[in-house]
Formats: structure tokens, C-alpha cells, sequence
């Protein structure tokens, strides 16, 4: 693989957190080497640890580290590496990044600059996915340039109308606007968010289209024409458009299987149009009759990978790195079967009870979740401390089994098996969810989550006996402490309990 | 004799007898069997005593002398000045509240960006802004103070 050099081929993977590791660890199963890159921040990280070997790039800010084509591209040459694996986010979806790989002569793992510039842009995608007749959601073709036109696009599209950053993602720069007299803040705000997150301050207006639902089409092709897709992805449990759950397949389209083929056909369309080939993601909303509307392209590895490669049976990642090699698709779509149910939790540092406000910090204790049917993506360990200058998400969670009820049953179990201390995390969130009855009949959109927390009330109580456990716990703790306090901590001289070790022993 | 605990300020009362249901399996984490049943118990240290964690649900507790049970009155924690304070490192996006405002309870105060996330520092209860400690831009530490309410 990568042969060119005669030598042992050599992946720099420019990424961090689980998904470097991800790509780590399916480098080394096809035996190849792995070079992490790493900023100040990171130099403990988990990524770091695992890869044969390792790239200061700079300061901790992203502009200066994982974004920074330069000094990425001088730690390629210097480790002499045959190919560069972006992951997701950073520089996956730079069409820049992919030409600048290309003119080191380093393989870049990805599709073709062409279709990532061309897909990059939501207006151009969009106009795309038109031409080639696949459904797009009633909007403006170009961005809104000025407020007037802004005002005339919206009336013509009709509120509610969703404002969008053209160069965007991740529900940055998006802005919903129900009626004309929130138009003109809503722009503001939207522009300079764009501005500030992607360099470009263009916003495009969408029709609303009301409690919808989240469905991708995973695809993978290579440059001599074979292209197939994977089948869908259900992301609807969304929370400020970022994804929180993720499931394959989706209940909606389980129950309408027909639309696996027609998303399918028309994800693949969009994907001709540009001479698309390695892995990419095409981005649907659907309602529940069934009607789908083409959102957007992801030219890279999605976050969700897994659920897809569970059901499927295929390594994702180990497909784009042959592909990158050369190699032809090993399979065509008659050999592409589903099976059973995966689902996954996006396990992050962030606290459910207040707004999901990241709580970055040390992890103090770590007790991950195993048995049948559990796959965990960490990129975390005990004593590793989440930085704060990049996203918040630890680790996935996600179980296989045959039908969807009994996936629930499983991440249930594995998430009452998960543990960490020392950070908040939405752990106990997921087990709430997971237990939602509307939930677990699949009644799913992406108003799901902000819904969910309007109607649930007040929390159930614990258990009674919890209190005196805990209780228990922490006075056997705070005696233990006394007697032995852990290197660097503070003397417990506040809890005065001196004297009274002795006889509670 | 008995110790006592605070588990979300209530007392709880723990006797030598109960302190032998607990065993510690790894650094911070209990094996508590009560009654037959099995619970795993995790503690571990935060600034203001320690944190519990049962089953998920998490208490925070204090352990008190009963010689100086009356050493902290909640009166001089609870009413009066309440420091609204930055609970991680961020910079402040907009301060969204002028000295001398009143406010209501869940009203947004300051715009804290951290970790890619702009969060709403709210007010938790009714109160008059008495002081503003930051401006729009400015970088803050955890538990620095914003915004002090009456």
C-alpha cells in the first residue's frame, strides 16, 4: 500500500481526540505507520500515546495547530509520509488543504479537490442537487446580499424561513426567523457568526420545514467509477443542530423501506455529478410522509461512522485508505447487506442541568463500558485533562444488536457501566433519553431534544437510600483521606474530623 | 458515636455500624453493601468538599463536626450578595445586563464562549445588579466573578 517508496508506507493523520485515534488504530491493523500530530495542549492526549510517532505543530489554539496547512505539511515531510488522513472537522472539508497535499506529493485521503470545492458551498451544492433532479428544500439560490434582498427572499420563500451560512456547518450562522420584524437582527447575528467561524459572512435563506427528520446517505466510491452507497443514518436527536444520537437505520426509513433505494439513487446522483470518489455523506431532511429534501454534502469521515460500519460489516476507514492507495471498491451495491440495529451516544464534557455548558477539566476516574455488542471510540483516559480549546466530545458510544429495542437495552446497560468523575458529562442525559417512550418508538425529529425538556418536568427522585449511601461513601473517604491525604492536595483540615478517625474505624 | 454528613446541605446521620458496609475497590470508589444490596460509590474532591456520585445521580457533601455543627449558618451563605462567577476559563461575548437592572430568575446576564460554545450565565434567582466585573472581549478565569446580584 502507498508502495511508491519501497519502504513500510507512513499515514500523518491531522487530527485529534477519538477520531485520530480511530485512524490509528485502523493503520495499524493494515500495517502501516502512524504519525500523530499534536498542540501543546495535546501532548499527553491519548492520539499521541498510540501513533509509532508524533508532531509538535504549535500553541494550543486550533489556527496555530490543527488548522495550520504549513506547519502540518513541514511535520509530513519531516516524518516523509506517504499520505495525510484528515478526519473530520480542522482542515477535512479544506478543498486548499487537499491541492496543498497534492502539490507535496503527499496523497491526500479524501475526494477529489474538485467535488470538495464544489460541494464546499451550500448555494453551489444546492444548485447541484437541482440540476441532477433530486429535491432541495424551497430557498434562495444565492446568498441574500443585502437586507432588502434579504427581506424580498424571505417573502417570496415565505416564513418561516431558516437562515444559513453558505460557507457553513454545524448549525453555526444559523438563524430561524418567524416573522419579517426579526429579519434584520437575525441577519446581523447570522453574518457575523459566519464571519467569525468560517471567514465568509454570506447567508442564504431556506423555507422552515417543520419538525423534521435527519437522515444521511453514507456513500463510497473510487476514481474508476464505482460508486455505492452504504445505506442511511437517522441523526435526528439533535441539540443546537449538533448531532447527539445516531442510528442506522432509521426507524422512519425501517418502516418505509422503499426510501432506502430512492435516497440512495439520488445521494449517488449528486455524488456523478462532481466525479466523487473515497467517503462522503449526503445530508437529508425527511418528514414522516416520507418526502426527503437534499441539505448538504460532508466530503469526509462523519463523526457516526460507526453505526454504519456495525450494520454494514465494512471498516470505513480502512476502505478510504485503500481507496486512497488506488486500490479499486472491493464490493458493487448488490453486495451491500444491513444487519441488525447499531445506535450511538456522542459522550461529551458538558453538563445536561445547565444548558450543556462544556465543562472542561481533569477526568479524575474512568470506568468504560464493555460486553457484548459495545464498541466505545475514546480518545480519554483517567488523568488526561480535556482542554479547553477545542469540542467537548470524549468518546461514542455504540451498540449493535439485532432489532432497535434491543440496541436501547444495550446502551442502557453500557451506559449504567460508564463512568467518569472529575467532569460533567450528558451520561445520565443519554439514560434519560434512551428511556423517552416516544424515543424508543422511534417518534423522532430535530425538535426532539428541546421538546423533550419542555415536557419532562420536574426529574424523577432518586432512589431514598441514595443519600445514605452516598453518605456512607464520602464519610469513609474524607477518614481515609485524613489519615493519608493524596500527594498535592490541600490538607482536609476544614472537615475537622481529626481526633475522630480512630473511633470510627 | 456518630459523624455527620451533608448530602445536599440535608444531614445525614452515619453510625460506626454503617461506615463497615463500604469497602474502597479503587482510588475514590466504594463498594457499599446495604441490606444485600450492591451500590458502587464514587467520591472525589471539588473546591467546596466533595462531590458523590451514586448510580449517576450525583450529591454534593460535606463532612461536619458535630462539635462545630453550628460554625456555618446557611444564613450566611444564602440571602444577601450572590456572586455570579464563570464556571471554566472563557472569553465574554456580550454582557447582557447594565448596573442597577433588576432581574428575574433564569434572565441571561452574561454571553460566556468556551470551547466553541457560547453560554448564558443566568441569574438563579430575582435580584438587582450591583456590580458588573467584566466587559465584552475580556478573557476570564474559572470562578472568576461577572456579575454580583442583591
Amino acid at each position: 500500500m502507498f508502495s511508491a517508496r519501497g519502504a513500510r508506507a507512513k499515514v500523518l493523520v491531522a487530527n485529534r481526540g477519538e477520531i485520530a485515534v480511530r485512524i490509528v488504530r485502523a493503520l495499524r491493523e493494515m500495517d502501516i505507520r502512524s504519525v500523530a500530530v499534536f498542540s501543546d495542549a495535546d501532548r499527553g492526549s491519548l492520539h499521541v500515546r498510540l501513533a509509532d510517532e508524533a508532531a509538535h505543530l504549535g500553541a494550543a489554539p486550533a489556527t496555530e495547530s490543527y488548522l495550520n496547512i504549513e506547519r502540518i505539511l513541514a511535520a509530513a515531510k519531516k516524518h516523509e509520509v506517504d499520505a495525510i488522513h484528515p478526519g473530520y472537522g480542522f482542515l477535512s472539508e479544506n478543498a486548499l488543504f487537499a491541492e496543498a497535499c497534492e502539490n507535496a506529493g503527499i496523497i491526500f485521503i479524501g475526494p477529489p479537490k474538485e467535488a470538495i470545492r464544489r460541494l464546499g458551498s451550500k448555494t453551489a451544492a444546492r444548485a447541484l442537487a437541482k440540476e441532477v433532479n433530486v429535491p432541495v428544500v424551497p430557498g434562495s439560490e444565492e446568498p441574500a446580499t443585502h437586507l432588502d434582498h434579504a427581506r424580498e427572499l424571505a417573502r417570496s420563500i415565505g416564513y418561516p424561513v431558516l437562515l444559513k451560512a453558505a460557507a457553513g456547518g454545524g448549525g453555526k450562522g444559523m438563524r430561524r426567523v418567524d416573522k419579517e420584524s426579526d429579519l434584520e437582527a437575525a441577519v446581523r447575528d447570522a453574518s457575523s457568526e459566519a464571519e467569525r467561524a468560517f471567514h465568509n459572512s454570506e447567508v442564504y435563506i431556506e423555507k422552515v420545514i417543520e419538525n423534521p427528520r435527519h437522515i444521511e446517505i453514507q456513500i463510497v466510491g473510487d476514481p474508476y467509477g464505482n460508486l455505492v452507497h452504504l445505506g442511511e443514518r437517522e441523526c435526528s436527536l439533535q441539540r443546537r443542530h449538533q448531532k447527539v444520537i445516531e442510528e442506522c437505520p432509521s426507524p422512519l426509513v425501517a418502516r418505509n423501506p422503499e426510501m432506502r433505494d430512492s435516497m440512495g439513487e439520488a445521494a449517488l446522483r449528486v455524488a456523478r455529478a462532481v466525479g466523487y470518489y473515497n467517503l462522503g455523506t449526503v445530508e437529508f431532511l425527511a418528514d414522516n410522509e416520507g418526502n426527503f429534501y437534499f441539505l448538504e454534502v460532508n466530503t469526509r469521515l462523519q463523526v457516526e461512522h460507526p453505526v454504519t460500519e456495525l450494520v454494514s460489516g465494512l471498516d470505513l476507514v480502512q476502505l478510504q485508505l485503500k481507496i486512497a492507495a488506488g486500490e479499486a471498491l472491493p464490493f458493487a451495491q448488490e453486495d451491500i447487506h444491513w444487519n441488525g440495529w447499531a445506535m450511538e451516544c456522542r459522550i461529551c464534557a458538558e453538563d445536561p442541568e445547565n444548558q450543556f455548558f462544556p465543562s472542561p477539566g481533569k477526568i479524575v476516574q474512568l470506568r468504560e463500558p464493555s460486553g457484548p455488542g459495545i464498541r466505545l471510540d475514546s480518545g480519554v483516559y483517567p488523568g488526561w485533562t480535556i482542554p479547553l480549546e477545542y469540542d467537548p466530545l470524549l468518546a461514542k458510544l455504540v451498540a449493535w444488536a439485532p432489532d432497535r429495542k434491543a440496541a436501547i437495552h444495550r446502551l442502557l446497560r453500557a451506559l449504567r457501566e460508564y463512568s467518569i468523575t472529575g467532569v460533567d458529562t450528558n451520561v445520565g442525559f443519554f439514560r434519560e433519553i434512551l428511556k423517552d417512550s416516544r424515543f424508543v418508538e422511534g417518534h423522532l425529529d430535530t425538535n426532539f431534544i428541546a421538546d423533550y425538556f419542555a415536557r419532562r418536568g420536574a426529574k424523577a427522585a432518586p432512589e431514598p437510600e441514595y443519600e445514605r449511601i452516598a453518605a456512607v461513601a464520602v464519610a469513609a473517604h474524607s477518614a481515609r483521606e485524613q489519615k493519608a491525604p493524596a500527594n498535592g492536595k490541600q490538607e482536609s483540615s476544614r472537615w475537622l474530623i481529626g481526633g475522630r478517625n480512630e473511633q470510627l474505624r | 458515636m456518630s459523624l455527620q454528613v451533608l448530602i445536599n446541605e440535608q444531614p445525614v446521620d452515619i453510625d460506626a455500624e454503617l461506615l463497615k458496609t463500604g469497602v474502597q475497590v479503587e482510588p475514590g470508589v466504594y463498594s457499599i453493601l446495604v441490606n444485600g444490596k450492591s451500590f458502587e460509590v464514587r467520591v472525589f474532591p471539588t473546591p467546596q468538599g466533595w462531590t458523590v456520585q451514586v448510580d449517576g445521580v450525583r450529591y454534593a457533601a460535606e463532612v461536619r463536626d458535630p462539635r462545630n455543627s453550628s460554625r456555618r449558618s446557611k444564613a450566611a451563605r444564602g440571602a444577601g450578595r450572590q456572586n455570579i462567577n464563570a464556571p471554566m476559563p472563557g472569553k465574554v461575548i456580550r454582557v447582557l445586563v447594565h448596573e442597577g437592572a433588576t432581574v428575574e430568575t433564569g434572565q441571561g446576564l452574561v454571553v460566556v464562549e468556551a470551547m466553541k460554545m457560547q453560554n448564558e450565565m443566568k441569574a438563579s434567582r430575582p435580584g438587582r445588579v450591583v456590580e458588573i466585573r467584566v466587559r465584552d472581549g475580556d478573557t476570564v478565569g474559572s470562578g472568576e466573578t461577572l456579575v454580583v446580584l442583591e
